[in-house]
Formats: C-alpha cells, structure tokens, sequence
C-alpha cells in the first residue's frame, strides 16, 4: 500500500487515501488530512465531528449515517458541509481515521 | 472442501457476518482466504446445466473473432489496445472456457475470471452494439458474475454490498426508521425557507412514489431534500415509501441473483401497498436499470414491467419543465460551455437520451455534446461497481482517461451527470487528474435556476 510522508510522520493509506488502520490514527493524520481538504483551520466544531465519528465507529464498526452525526453534534447538514466541504461520508471520515465507506459513495 | 471464514460460498445474511467483514478493512484477510478456495466443480457444472441456455451457448459459439468489438471498448482504448482487453478475448478466455471445460476449473483460473468480469469489463453494454452478431458481452459478464459470486469469488466490497440488501434491503445499513427520520429531518431543516415542505411518508394513491439510492439518507441527505423542494415547486402530490425505499442493487453488480430479487420484491411490495400512479427514481443510471428493466424478470412478473409505470427522473424533470410545472428564469440558464455524461444505464440501456436532451434545452445556453455521445456514448469509467473497488483501482483509474478526454475535448468544465456512479467517477477524476473539471447532478443546477411562484416564497 502506498505511503505518505507528512511534517516527518509517514502514514500507509489505501487505494482512496484512506489511513490503513484505525489504530494508526493521530493528530499528524488529522493535520495532514486538513491540508488535503482544503480546511484553513481546525476548530472545536471539526474536533467534536471527529470524535463523535470515532466514538460511533468503536461502537458500531461502520460510519453513522448524517442523521445521527447531526444529531449527537446539534449541527445542521449546511453547517455540517461548511466544516467538510467535500462531505461528511468522504472527508470527515478520512479525518477521522474510519475506512472508507462501502458501496455508492 | 476448504471454506474461508470471510470468503466462502456462503451469503450474508446476519449483521454478525456482515459487520466481520467490514471489520476486515480491505479485505486483507478476505483475499487471502480466497488463494485456499475450493472449486465446487459439481455445483459449477450444475448451474451452467441449469442457467446456461441457448442464447449465451450460442453467442460463445457464433463469435467469429473479428475484432469489431475492440474499439468500442473504453479499457481496451485506454491500455494502449491491449489484445488482452478485447471483450470478445475477455469473455472467451473466461465464461468460453468454463463452458468448454463444463466447469472443470481451478483457483487460479477462478481468481483470474473475478479480476476480468469485475476489473476489466462494467457491463456498460456498448460492445454489443458494434458486434455484427449482436453478441452482448455485458449480459455475459453479468451472468458470469453470477457463476463467480456462487463460488465465493467475489471482490470484498459486493460481498458486503449484497448482504447489506438482504439484512436491510438497502446498499446500506439504513432501516426504515433511519429513513423515515431522515425524511422528516430534511422537511424540517428547510422548512424556514420553504414554507409548507413536507416529505410525505406513505400516502396512498399519491401521482408519484420517489425513490431512491441509499446513500442519499446515509451520506447526501441534501439530495433527498433538493427532491423534495423540486416536488413542492412543481406542486405534485408525491409520496415515498417507509419500507421498499431503496432501488440500487449492489446485488446487481455482485451477481447475487437471490438478493436482487428481495431487494427489487421490496419496492414492487410498496407499489402494490401505496398504489401510486407511477414511480420516480432518483438520479441513479443502475437502481433504474435494476428497478426497472432487470427487475420484473428477477420478480418473476410475466409482464416484464413494474407493477405500476416507473420513470427515471430525467424523465420527471423533462416532463416537469414542457408542461411548465416547474419553470426556468432565462437570466439564469447556464452561461458557460457545459457537457452531459450520457449513463450507460438509462440512456443506452433504456432509450432515454432525448429526455436528456431536452432538459439541456431548458437550461443551458452552450451545450456541448460528447463525442461520441447519446446510446453511444462511453462509460464513465467507474460503472458495474467499479467505483467501489479497491482491488482494481489502478484499472479504474485508467480507464478514467477515455471520459476525461471526452470531457476536455468539448471545452466545457462543467459536467452534467445524473447518475450517482457517473458523478463518482467525474469527481474522482478530477482528484487524480487535475483537469479543473466540476460536477453536478440536475437537482442542485435546477434548484439555482427554478422560478419561486410567491405563494411558495418565504414571508419577509
């Protein structure tokens, strides 16, 4: 599988550029996620998006559906697209250190 | 015989099973169950006895090998003409030679045909109109689909799309209760700016039952709610279904037949149950082709149509748009060069390319057809579930190069593309080619241009 290399920590990720492992996750991932999505700056909203995803993951094995992610967050879809602009199923899920998700996505 | 925990013949049929699977991330462990394998020659033997009949013998045997069928092939264009890539070689080389050796086959062999039928061919179907015979290759490859999915060699990712239909009928997990409330979340969430949207759950006798691709409520719940705001612009009284929501078939693309038939029994079950005067889907190319022209015959409905009459919803929108229904502001039309990716699934499949048509003649200025384009247009790159595919990732993506070359000799930088596989493979074109190209289903672009009747406006 493929490597990257960011600010001297190495990440291996899959086909999608998704982190291998949810167990290598880290905040040098998260960082380097940020710069592939274009996100200025990470503030407590993306913290809470990122711990809820991977407190539901733990729990379940899968990502929530947008529904529930809104719910436990309180954040509208809008508010929620303006945090991850290319979509809670796509990059608050690689940010979050969860496989990407299976089918249509 | 040797059965892997995750890769055997078995389906999945329990969230325990579906959920060891998923918990395999990529199917690591999977793949290597798969090398230990064992063919079920006997079974092999009696399915080709039992499903192999005269048309698919007869295509094997009357191909003669001319070659017609090459060019037509967007992954033999993009592997430099590789012979390997000729669909008549691929599906010779493949479901030709298990016929011939009447299912006397190997691993190896078995390994090989998975990598051809999911990671060379996306049944897009194009090869069947330029073969002299009308030999169609993409129906073969779907049959053979079949073959490989009864003996457990099937990528990771169908294995767990199909069982997902058959645990919650549903590409996804999304019960009925998460759709329901999905629903009702979206009406609520835009009901500020359109007053009285409402997303109405199971009425009956409703002008239109929507459905749709689960990874609407799961991930773009947007979608659903655009839909819903286009319905109440257009004043139709519509309704969706609690139950039978769902019209995508990963069971399709994975060759799981048994599948295919619950999933398809489950929407047909809420025609029968809300009785609507038709159906509409959403921006999906294969949950139509699934739906719609495969699935009466997986149903067993002698008719070989829907119980009730079933449109695509570029179909919808082209009807919405000359009747008036839903009425474009001229100063808003789409000034830029713009294309429009042609799905395989309900355009050469289904015949709907004027509709097409027609909706670009309401709201673009410069329209910029592909070449080439319409029934012959090529896959977007990434159809039959390729998309989804980790293990032929590399092939997709250069496969990719076709539609994007169609793409950039238009001149347009915006693609119209109705179908969410289409979309898919445009939007990750972009990521790995850089070409500045954007995407857009018709939903958000009409939503951008629709004229507001005041009744409907917010008050001030």
């Amino acid at each position: 599988m493929p490597e990257v290399d960011f600010q001297g920590s190495k990440f291996v990720v899959d086909e999608d550029g998704f982190i291998d492992s949810y167990e290598n996750w880290s905040e040098g991932w998260v960082q380097y996620v940020k710069t592939q999505e274009g996100i200025d700056e990470l503030n407590e909203e993306h913290r809470k998006v990122i711990t809820m995803l991977r407190e539901y993951y733990e729990k379940n094995g899968i990502a929530p559906m947008v529904r529930v992610l809104s719910k436990v967050t309180g954040f509208k879809l809008k508010h929620i697209y303006e945090l991850f602009p290319s979509g809670p199923g796509k990059g608050a899920c690689k940010m979050a250190g969860l496989p990407k998700p299976t089918g249509c996505v | 015989m040797p059965e892997g925990t995750l890769c055997n013949k078995k389906t999945v049929n329990t969230v325990e099973e579906l959920h060891a699977l998923l918990a395999d991330k990529s199917g690591k462990v999977y793949y290597d169950e798969m090398n230990s394998l064992e063919i079920d020659r006997a079974a092999l033997k009696a399915t080709l006895q039992k499903t192999c009949k005269s048309r698919i013998r007869t295509w094997l045997e009357i191909c003669a090998h001319c070659g017609m069928c090459a060019d037509s092939c967007f992954f033999y264009m993009a592997n430099n003409r590789d012979p390997r890539q000729v669909p008549s070689y691929k599906i010779q080389s493949t479901l030709g030679q298990i016929v011939k050796r009447n299912g006397d086959v190997d691993n190896a062999f078995m390994q090989m045909v998975m990598d051809t039928a999911w990671g060379k061919c996306t049944c897009c179907n194009r090869c069947g109109m330029y073969c002299p015979f009308g030999i169609d290759m993409g129906i073969m490859f779907g049959y053979l689909r079949g073959l490989c999915f009864s003996q457990g060699f099937v990528p990771w990712e169908l294995k767990i799309g199909s069982g997902m239909h058959r645990i919650y009928q549903a590409q996804m997990d999304v019960t009925s209760e998460d759709w329901v409330d999905t629903c009702q979340w979206m009406a609520e969430e835009n009901e500020e700016d359109w007053p009285g949207l409402e997303i109405p759950v199971d009425k009956e006798n409703a002008d239109i039952m929507y459905t749709v691709n689960a990874r609407e409520p799961k991930h773009y719940p947007e979608d659903l709610a655009e839909a819903a705001i286009l319905f109440h612009l257009a004043g139709e009284n519509w309704t969706v279904p609690s139950v039978g929501w769902e019209e995508t078939s990963l069971a399709m693309f994975a060759g799981d037949w048994d599948a295919c038939r619950i999933q398809v029994q489950s929407v047909y079950d809420a025609m029968e149950r809300l009785k609507p005067k038709r159906m509409v889907v959403t921006e999906c190319g294969h949950a139509y082709r699934a739906t719609v022209i495969e699935g009466p015959y997986w149903a067993g409905l002698k008719s070989g149509k829907t119980p009730v009459p079933s449109f695509h919803y570029v179909e919808w929108v082209a009807e919405a748009l000359r009747t008036g229904k839903l009425k474009i502001d001229p100063a808003k039309r789409i000034k830029e060069p713009v294309t429009y990716q042609d799905s395989c699934n309900y355009i050469r499949n289904a015949g709907l390319k004027e509709c097409a048509r027609e909706i670009m003649s309401y709201i673009a200025e410069d329209f910029r057809e592909m070449s080439p384009c319409k029934e012959h247009n090529f896959c977007c790159g990434g159809g039959g579930g390729m998309n989804g595919l980790g293990r032929y990732r590399e092939q997709r993506n250069i496969g990719l190069k076709v539609k994007r070359d169609q793409i950039l000799a238009t001149g347009a930088k915006l693609v119209i593309s109705p179908c969410h596989n289409c979309w898919d493979a445009i939007r990750d074109m972009e990521e790995i080619y850089h070409v500045g190209i954007r995407w857009s289903f018709l939903k958000p672009i009409l939503l951008k241009m629709v004229i507001v009747p005041d009744h409907l406006k917010p008050d001030e």
